[in-house]
């Protein structure tokens, strides 16, 4: 048994020890559950407020729960909280998997909104953030194992920007690719129209509240590539031009393939000298 | 109603023993393992009587021969007798 | 073995355990294995929808389609599948399943004006069979008429050309391949004189450059898409290059990106063939050896009624004559597409043009060339698929692992079925046809009929006029899929039995071409099919059908590949399959119905017989006996035919066709088919199967049998073993956009619905993701029409209007000028608007180009 097992059986020991001596019935699982959720936003995972909805905390504020976003939106998407709703009561919001954000150019929610509770400060629907998609489920995307769907790609309103398919190698088949589904929080409104489209009983692809959906790279470090790019060039010196000793027909592609090994031209007998032919010494044999 | 699983280790070569004497015991049943010393059991009740699965899993470890157990997988449902014997599928 | 819920948690808890102490208990796996997948009898299949040919394995349990998976061990997807094959199962049980013969009735009675009522299968045939008779006494062999399919299975196919060309003794056949692949076949006729690609799908292993004319493969061939993403994707120096009309889902992998003016392709390719003698690149021991350069008559029209003032316009309508040409005056007469004039005409900028051109003419370069109806459905279609076999020919790039000219077919079985098995009007099987005397008679001597059963295409055998049972002399006999609408309009056709597709949808100009001829109460319509379509809502007698795996079937895709399937759940109600329906009607009809007595008199053994007596108990189809129908795994099938007419049917029909192949005597080699029983333990062979061998590459030495040794490449359709470069120029569409109607119009598909969508609608989730046709537009021409993506537009033709949402933004980006409407959508008929020309030569409708205007609606 190596160490990490030891350790694992330590603590599986150790829990099993408490649940004897509490005589607990509640499984891990559940007992996980109960904490995350006092720890989670206010707003559960699968509410996502209309277009232009200030913070949380803002938009609770700022609400005054009249409801005439939810009368102005031509889709009919729109609930209000009701008593006993885990959001709170008489604020609106949408579920994506049965009615997600049309995406309405004019975006009519807003501008029935009284109070900025609906920032009247964005005009342009492409520039909200209702929430990010996730592709929450990769072992049941079907896309992930090589089958053509693309359906979240194909519905996704902000073409090519907010979802992307990232064309891989299938090892498996040897000869056909995987088009995986990608998720850009740049550009992704949250509408949620991917996630009614997904074609699976439950949905792989969902919309969260940003605050849910989104990691956060550690604030020091930063991406060398992409940070080359938004300057236009190395940050540093530019590294010097560099030559290596190499074998003839060989070079050596520093930014590029690395090693190169020119293809030989087809064997013939020829040497491609013609001096050597000429002087190859025929006539002296005769 | 409770259904767990655990993996029972027991002292050298003592596997098929303990498997005979865990046997014995109200609703245990030993799937395997016997050969590894790693029992694989599982302990089931049917809920009329308080926890019974815990006593069970605590006087597992007052048998002769056993090291250790890990409890591993635990269903604890409020489903009535009838509704667990339903065939699904 | 049954599982109760609390066995159910056992069992995961014991997996669990096991895990963690790293055992593995047999006993644990079986309970696994056990989890919801008791009891399914695994069986394969070939995909219901494309011509790709994925094969599928489907799960049945207590008689019907619970689970599915793509087939690991098919070596065309390798387990996968597309979206519609995903839901494969769910195409057999939409809640609307015709499941009674229908008959418009009023008071009991047929009324063409009545509604719908169940009947009985005799009432429905009893009615049917007088109409049918009556037709065929009163207006000749064109009186009558079936429109069939490329999704047919073979046998169905087969059994469908022997009840029309024989039985009937009508030409009146056609299938919807007519639509999808007719181009494609006129081409592959001039330039091989036979039929179907030369390579297969290991093309798309094997090549460096990928040209997709016209194709738009990414959606509609989603499979073979994948294994070419996946070459561009590992091998080095792979480059794809696109040609469309407007921006779609290829262009995501391309490299070089073309959009062109609809119909300046004709000049693109010319211009390529130019380059190619230009530069000198050609292959000049190639053509020498194997090829014949040919020009074609020019101004043929547009495949309209004659009375069509372009019809009219045209000097030579129809004409398809080809005549010989030296070298030289090849070179001459491309000569005049230059890449300034090839640019200037398709608006395609000159670098890339000789991009493309480049890797064509480069002989160290393989290039595999792909299409389906951007080339097919186009007035030119058939010269256009020349063009692209001119090229390869020239540089000699064909016929060899990733040197291929490869025509993909959009439905299952267009190349096993409608192309195979003569199920056009001017074929009979394995690509014999009914204008050459010979092959009739070899046919009629095949199925032990009286010499001039069959009709030829003039009514003349050995020079005389054949006998009608009309009276009159045949006539000629030949009539296409959108001549037969125009024949109902004009009454000259009285019947019409529309199977396996949804014509009423699918051709062009409904309102003015198919509507009036099928509402004509002097006309009777039978519509055979699962859903009810709409063309079984504008049909008389709609007949239900049991459809793909409710039958033994049979499908051969694009490569050549042929793949069987056996009976795998049994059909709902009393729907039948369309094979049985076709083989019980020919017991309604009597030889002498039919037939004129000096037909008769010359095998009077036949007299009094049914058409079903004379056509399939003729002691070879009825040959083997009821059997058993089982796997090697021991699970027993059903066969609804096999027990209903009592021998094995679809063997029967296919050793039947096969002696095509195999007799001494044939006209024509190169077909041949393997045995019926060899089919259900593979997962399909490509033909010709020759000694239980597949062809992969034919026309070449080594991998062709047919090509005799030392001489390395062979065209062996044609006499002389040579292949045919025709030239053909640029001429202009049919209708294109003027002042008033300013746009042109593009129809097509998209990867979630699968042509009507009749199946692929009645799948909850594929109507969720895609669930109505929008109209793609540029931003640009929605803004002059005060539109936007959302918004409500009407769009006008000269045929037609109908309204549909604005999509400025979608999977498709057109150009300004053009726009694309998806024709799925029953909700919304795109073939309203478009217009019935088609190619003169192959008779297949252009459905990417007519023009049409927009308003706000």
């Amino acid at each position: 048994m190596s160490d990490t097992d030891k350790k694992h059986e330590m603590n599986r020991r150790q829990f099993l020890g408490n649940m004897l001596k509490t005589a607990c019935g509640v499984g891990l699982v559940g007992m996980g559950l109960g904490i995350y959720s006092n720890r989670a936003s206010s707003l559960p995972a699968h509410y996502i407020r209309p277009p232009g909805a200030l913070p949380e905390e803002d938009f609770l504020g700022a609400c005054i729960r009249c409801g005439l976003c939810v009368r102005d939106c031509p889709y009919d998407i729109l609930f209000l909280g009701e008593v006993g709703d885990d959001v709170a009561t008489g604020t609106p919001y949408f579920v994506a998997r049965s009615g997600p954000c049309e995406m309405c150019e004019d975006i009519p929610c807003i501008l029935a909104c009284p109070t900025n509770a609906l920032d009247h400060g964005l005009t342009d629907i492409e520039e909200s953030r209702m929430g990010l998609a996730v592709v929450v489920d990769q072992e049941t995307c079907i896309a992930f194992h090589g089958l053509r769907c693309e359906v979240c790609f194909n519905v996704c309103p902000i073409r090519g920007r907010a979802i992307t398919l990232d064309m891989r190698h299938n090892v498996r088949s040897g000869k056909h690719a995987l088009f995986i589904p990608v998720v850009h929080s740049d550009a992704c409104t949250g509408c949620g129209l991917c996630e009614r489209a997904c074609i699976l009983e439950e949905a792989a692809i969902k919309v969260f509240p940003t605050d849910l959906a989104k990691g956060e790279l550690g604030k020091h470090y930063r991406l060398g590539w992409k940070e080359k790019e938004k300057a236009g060039g190395a940050l540093v010196t530019p590294d010097v031009e560099h030559e290596y000793n190499l074998p003839e027909g060989v070079r050596y592609d520093l930014q590029g393939e690395g090693l190169i090994i020119e293809e030989k031209p087809e064997e013939t007998p020829f040497s491609s000298n013609p001096l050597n032919s000429l002087n190859s010494g025929f006539l002296d044999n005769k | 109603m409770n259904i767990c699983s655990l993996v029972v280790h027991t002292k050298p070569e003592k596997g098929p023993v303990v498997s005979k004497r865990l046997e014995k015991m109200t609703g245990v049943e030993v799937h395997g393992g016997q050969d590894a010393d790693k029992l694989v059991v599982t302990v089931e009740d049917e809920g009329e009587t308080v926890s019974p699965v815990s006593d069970t899993m605590n006087a597992m470890n007052g048998i002769k021969g056993v090291v250790s157990t890990i409890l591993i997988y635990h269903y604890g449902g409020e489903e009535s007798l009838e509704e667990m014997k339903r065939e699904i599928n | 073995m049954k599982l109760t819920r609390r066995d159910f948690i056992k069992s995961n808890a014991v997996a669990a355990a096991a895990s963690v102490a790293g055992i593995t208990l047999p006993a644990i796996k079986t309970a696994t294995a056990a989890d919801g997948d008791d009891g399914i009898r695994w069986d394969k299949a070939a995909c219901r929808y494309c011509g790709t040919g994925c094969s599928v394995l489907m799960g049945v349990k207590d008689g019907k389609v619970v689970a599915s998976q793509g087939d690991p061990d098919a070596p065309v997807n390798k387990g996968l599948n597309c979206i519609k094959g995903y839901f494969l199962p769910k195409i057999l049980y939409g809640q609307d399943r015709v499941t009674q013969p229908m008959l418009r009735k009023t008071n009991g009675k047929y009324d063409k004006n009545g509604k719908f009522e169940a009947v009985s299968w005799d009432e429905a045939f009893t009615i049917m069979a007088e109409k049918w008779v009556a037709a065929r006494k009163a207006k000749g062999a064109k009186g009558v008429g079936m429109f069939g399919s490329g999704q047919w299975t073979v046998w169905e196919g087969y059994a469908a050309a022997k009840l029309m060309k024989a039985g009937f003794r009508s030409n009146s056949l056609d299938p919807n391949a007519r639509h999808c692949m007719a181009s494609a076949v006129g081409a592959f006729m001039r330039a091989f004189r036979i039929d179907e690609p030369m390579g297969c799908y290991d093309d798309l292993e094997h090549a460096d450059d990928f040209v997709l004319w016209g194709a738009n493969m990414a959606e509609m061939h989603p499979i073979l898409w994948s294994r070419l993403t996946d070459t561009r994707l590992t091998k080095k120096g792979c480059k794809v290059h696109v040609l469309s009309t407007y921006e779609h889902r290829c262009f995501e992998l391309s490299d070089n990106s073309m959009i062109f003016e609809p119909q300046s392709d004709l000049a693109i390719a010319n211009y390529i063939a130019n380059y190619i003698i230009q530069t000198k690149s050609y292959n000049k021991d190639f053509i020498g050896k194997h090829v014949n350069f040919n020009k074609t008559t020019t101004d043929i029209g547009y495949g309209l009624r004659p009375s069509h003032p372009l019809q009219k316009a045209a000097k030579n309508p129809n004409k398809g004559k080809f005549n010989k040409i030296a070298f030289d005056e090849y070179a001459k007469l491309v000569s005049e597409y230059t890449v300034e004039k090839a640019s200037k005409m398709s608006g395609v900028p000159k670098k890339n043009l000789e991009r493309l051109a480049k890797a064509y003419a480069d002989p160290k370069r393989k290039v595999s060339s792909f299409w389906t109806m951007g080339m097919n459905q186009h007035t030119r279609g058939v010269w256009m698929n020349g063009l692209v076999y001119n090229i390869h020919l020239l540089m000699g790039k064909i016929s060899e692992p990733g040197n291929s000219p490869f025509s993909l077919t959009g439905q299952p079985s267009a190349c096993g079925t409608a192309r195979e098995v003569g199920t056009f009007t001017h074929r009979l099987p394995a690509d014999l046809v009914v204008k050459k005397d010979a092959h009739c008679k070899f046919a009629e001597k095949v199925w032990k009929l009286p010499a001039g059963t069959i009709p030829r295409h003039n009514g003349m055998s050995d020079k005389v006029a054949q006998s009608d049972i009309s009276g009159k002399p045949m006539g000629k006999t030949l009539i296409h899929a959108v001549a037969m609408h125009r024949a109902l309009k004009d009454r000259k056709m009285n019947c019409f039995w529309v199977m396996c597709n949804n014509n009423m949808q699918a051709a062009a100009n409904m309102n003015e071409e198919s509507l009036p001829g099928w509402r004509d109460p002097a006309n009777f319509i039978t519509v055979t099919d699962p859903y009810p379509t709409i063309s079984a809502q504008a049909a008389d007698l709609v007949l239900p059908t049991s459809m793909w795996i409710e039958k033994e079937g049979a499908y051969g895709n694009a490569e050549r590949r042929t793949q069987f399937w056996r009976q795998q759940v049994q059909g709902p109600g009393e729907s039948r399959s369309d094979l049985w329906q076709l083989m019980e009607f020919a017991k309604y009809v009597k030889v002498e119905d039919v037939w004129p007595e000096d037909l008769i008199a010359k095998q009077p053994e036949y007299a009094g017989k049914t058409l079903y007596d004379v056509l399939y108990a003729n002691g070879q189809v009825d040959k083997f006996p009821k059997q058993k129908v089982t796997d090697d795994r021991g699970n027993e099938y059903g066969n609804d035919e096999m027990d209903y007419f009592g021998y094995y049917v679809q063997k029967g029909l296919f050793e039947e066709y096969r002696l095509f192949n195999s007799v001494p005597g044939i006209p024509k080699k190169g077909h041949e088919m393997a045995e019926f029983e060899a089919y259900h333990k593979t997962r399909g062979l490509r033909w010709p199967v020759i000694n239980g061998k597949e062809t992969l590459w034919r026309f070449r030495e080594g991998y062709d049998p047919h090509v005799e040794k030392g001489s390395e490449v062979q065209f062996y359709g044609a006499k002389d073993k040579k292949a045919n470069i025709i030239f053909g120029p640029y001429e202009p569409a049919a209708e294109m956009p003027d002042k008033e109607y300013n746009l042109w119009l593009c129809t097509g598909r998209v990867l979630e619905h699968w042509h009507s969508g009749s199946m692929t609608r009645r799948v909850p989730e594929l109507y969720r993701a895609v669930p109505d046709a929008v109209v793609f537009m540029s931003k640009k021409d929605a803004k002059k029409r005060k539109l936007r993506n959302g918004s409500m537009a009407k769009i006008v033709s000269r045929r037609g209007e109908i309204v549909c949402r604005v999509d400025t933004k979608g999977r498709n980006k057109v150009p300004d000028g053009l726009v694309f409407i998806p024709w799925f959508d029953a909700g919304r008929l795109v073939n309203k608007l478009t217009l019935d020309a088609t190619d003169p030569l192959s008779k297949e409708t252009d459905y990417k180009k007519c023009a049409v205007k927009i308003l706000k609606a």
